[in-house]
């Protein structure tokens, strides 16, 4: 029942007051409304990111590593009565590649969570037309499975990505490398390993993904023909490329792979740690203006609570003096301020879905983007609406703490 | 009979610090039986809202022990004493302050809801039956801010009476009343004495008020005399 009345006294507070309700209300609902909009942007910018480096980053890579550091080569498991016979460092052979790339990718294949694995045989390259030679990567791939890791035929601008399959003549050159070689579609072109061998390809299709990395200096054709180039059998590759149903869970996967393979398994972030760094430092960005903000709204109610306590304190001290106890005036003020919260934390949802609905839809014509990026995440609206509450909590409970310590004779002796 | 006794002061001194230190209430012991109608009288800033402030519970900064039904009041925490004023004290401030958004009723409800012992239908009845003892019933549904200032004490009245209370304090309670007026809260103070034996202090500076209770109490420079 005294609650009740508290709640009485708060809302009787509150509709007297309506101008410095309203800007409580305000305060709060603009905190809200910018922190899911900046978080929605940060984390819209970070998925484009993604999406971008993803398109031509797998989540996980698996490659034979070679020791690059070769000046201590007898420490390892080496027993006190063991000879060693040492002959020079860089005489010794290691084997390139992965020989046996069908049993790694069963292996492999097994985790959870994976959604396409493939493997890739990759080399550097001269390509060659006339007397233009320009250097470059060429990419052995199964050309369905490359689709489903990085998207490849929605980037083609002529020919069809898939023919690859079917033609091990086939070759699909990089826009920008084509027009390095003044070449377009149906052109020879020939190609040179770093062995010396040399072949004739026959361009079927013409690659732009926005990303220069690839548009300037990459060529795919079928992996078996990238095999006979490098005179490997059918089981040889250079890569296997692994996707997961959640990028985030590369770092663990890659983790739990490095216990089934000696294979360098290397995550999209060890791959990429600037795509990383870029994604921590928006989060944070993202992070400290919206907590800024709320601190911004929080010093607005704040000061309205406190005015409200200076202005009810004879109120105050009557109901102090008629037997309302300090949890009561704590409980009173506290109602207001979070009715201001959830008012404004439910106005400050809409609004920022709403700005952000607006923004989402601004043109943005750079890279592959139409318009500026936004994420709707239902995260980003809850922890927006309990950190405003919270905010309102603490921002009206220290003038509700005020008016609980207030001594009612001070103020009734007048 | 040791419970016959109300209220039961003993030795009260009072200081005030600023601006320069200063003793308001000199060693005031006095008692009030239960049902006894007394006048507090004196001079202007002999000390009389002091002192009742203090035997409200109020002011907790004092010497000296107050008891009221026996229980011994001095030292306890301010909660505990909240709650006691609440349940067992009515009081009516010399400038009879009420929550002026409030209506008129619900202002005389406030004590009975913060006490919780009756339904609020009860609450309700009761608090239009203190209205209409104190003749202002037709102001029920007005906002407080909106009485003249001899209405708002007799709504003050009504509000102290509600939790019917053992001890009905009222610092010049008829201060703004016309003879009229004073003549019927004089009447219910006396009634409330009479027949239901709660007790009455009020200050007053008017002679017949004081004239007609039980006893008079005088203050003079922080000393009682009478
Ligand atoms: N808060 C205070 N600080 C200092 N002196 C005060 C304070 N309140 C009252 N006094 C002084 O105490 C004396 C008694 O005041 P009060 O109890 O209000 O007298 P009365 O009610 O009899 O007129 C007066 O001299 C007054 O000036
Ligand atoms: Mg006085």
């Amino acid at each position: 029942m005294t609650r009740s009345t508290n709640t009485k006294v708060a809302f009787s507070h509150l509709t007297s007051r309506v101008k410095q309700s309203i800007v409580a209300v305000l305060s709060v609902t603009f905190g809200i409304s910018m922190y899911i909009f900046m978080n929605g942007f940060m984390t819209g910018v970070n998925d484009i990111q993604a999406d971008l480096a993803f398109s031509s980053l797998a989540h996980i890579r698996v490659y034979n590593d070679l020791p690059e550091d070769r000046s201590d080569l007898i420490s390892d498991d080496q027993m006190p009565s063991q000879l060693v016979n040492l002959r020079h460092p860089k005489v010794i052979q290691y084997s390139e590649g992965i020989n046996n790339v069908d049993r790694e990718i069963s292996i492999l294949g097994q985790f959870d969570g994976i959604t396409e694995i493939t493997s890739q045989v990759n080399m550097n390259v001269f390509f060659r037309n006339g007397s233009t030679r320009v250097s470059g990567v060429l990419n052995g791939v199964n050309a369905a499975k490359e689709d489903r890791l990085f998207g490849m035929a929605a980037s083609m601008k002529s020919g069809n990505w898939l023919d690859l399959d079917h033609r091990s003549d086939g070759i699909i050159l990089g826009v920008g490398l084509a027009k390095r070689l003044s070449l377009g579609m149906d052109d020879n072109v020939f190609l040179k390993t770093g062995d010396g061998i040399t072949r004739n390809f026959k361009i079927i299709g013409l690659l732009e993904t926005s990303l220069n990395s690839i548009d300037n200096s990459k060529a795919y054709v079928r992996i078996n023909s990238a095999r006979q180039l490098v005179s490997e059998n059918q089981s040889y590759a250079t890569d296997i490329q692994i996707n997961l149903t959640d990028f985030e869970n590369a770092e663990a996967m890659a983790a739990q792979m490095r216990q089934y393979t000696d294979f360098k398994v290397e995550s999209w972030n060890e791959a990429n740690g600037q795509l990383e760094a870029g994604n921590e430092l928006r989060n944070y960005l993202a992070l400290a203006v919206s907590l800024t903000i709320l601190l911004v709204a929080g010093f607005g109610i704040y000061n309205i609570m406190n005015m409200t306590v200076n202005e009810k304190i004879r109120e105050i001290a009557i109901l102090k003096a008629m037997g309302f106890e300090g949890w009561d005036i704590v409980e009173i003020f506290l109602t207001q301020s979070l009715i201001i919260g959830l008012m404004g934390g439910l106005i400050g949802i809409l609004i920022g879905g709403g700005v952000s609905t607006i923004v989402n839809n601004v043109p943005f014509n750079i890279a592959s983007l139409e318009t500026l990026p936004m994420a709707f995440r239902k995260s980003d609206y809850l922890s927006a609406f309990v950190f405003g509450l919270l905010t309102t909590f603490i921002a009206g409970y220290l003038p509700a703490r005020k008016a609980s310590l207030i001594d009612p004779v001070e103020i009734i002796r007048g | 009979m040791e419970n016959t006794y109300a209220l039961k002061a003993t030795g009260i001194n009072k200081f005030f610090h600023q601006p320069t230190e200063f003793q308001v209430l000199k060693d005031i012991s006095f008692e009030a039986k239960k049902g006894e109608f007394l006048s507090l009288v004196g001079k202007s800033g002999s000390g009389k809202s002091t002192l009742l402030y203090v035997l409200s519970t109020m002011d907790t900064d004092y010497e000296g022990t107050l008891s009221i039904n026996d229980e011994s009041l001095t030292g306890k925490g301010q909660n505990e004493l909240a709650a006691f004023r609440n349940a067992n004290i009515g009081f009516v401030f010399q400038f009879h302050y009420l929550l002026p958004e409030f209506t008129t009723l619900d202002n005389v409800m406030l004590p009975a809801l913060k006490l919780g012992r009756k339904s609020k239908e009860e609450i309700r009845q009761s608090a239009l039956d203190k209205l209409e003892l104190l003749e202002i019933k037709d102001q029920a549904h007005k906002s407080a801010n909106k009485l003249s200032g001899g209405q708002q004490q007799r709504v003050a009245i009504a509000r102290a009476l509600i939790n019917d209370p053992a001890i009905i304090m009222g610092d010049e309670p008829t201060g703004n009343l016309d003879s009229k007026n004073t003549d019927i809260v004089f009447d219910i103070f006396r009634q409330l004495a009479k027949y239901r034996g709660q007790t009455i202090i009020a200050v007053t500076h008017d002679d017949d008020f004081a004239a007609k209770s039980d006893r008079v109490l005088e203050l003079s420079d922080g000393y009682m005399v009478a």
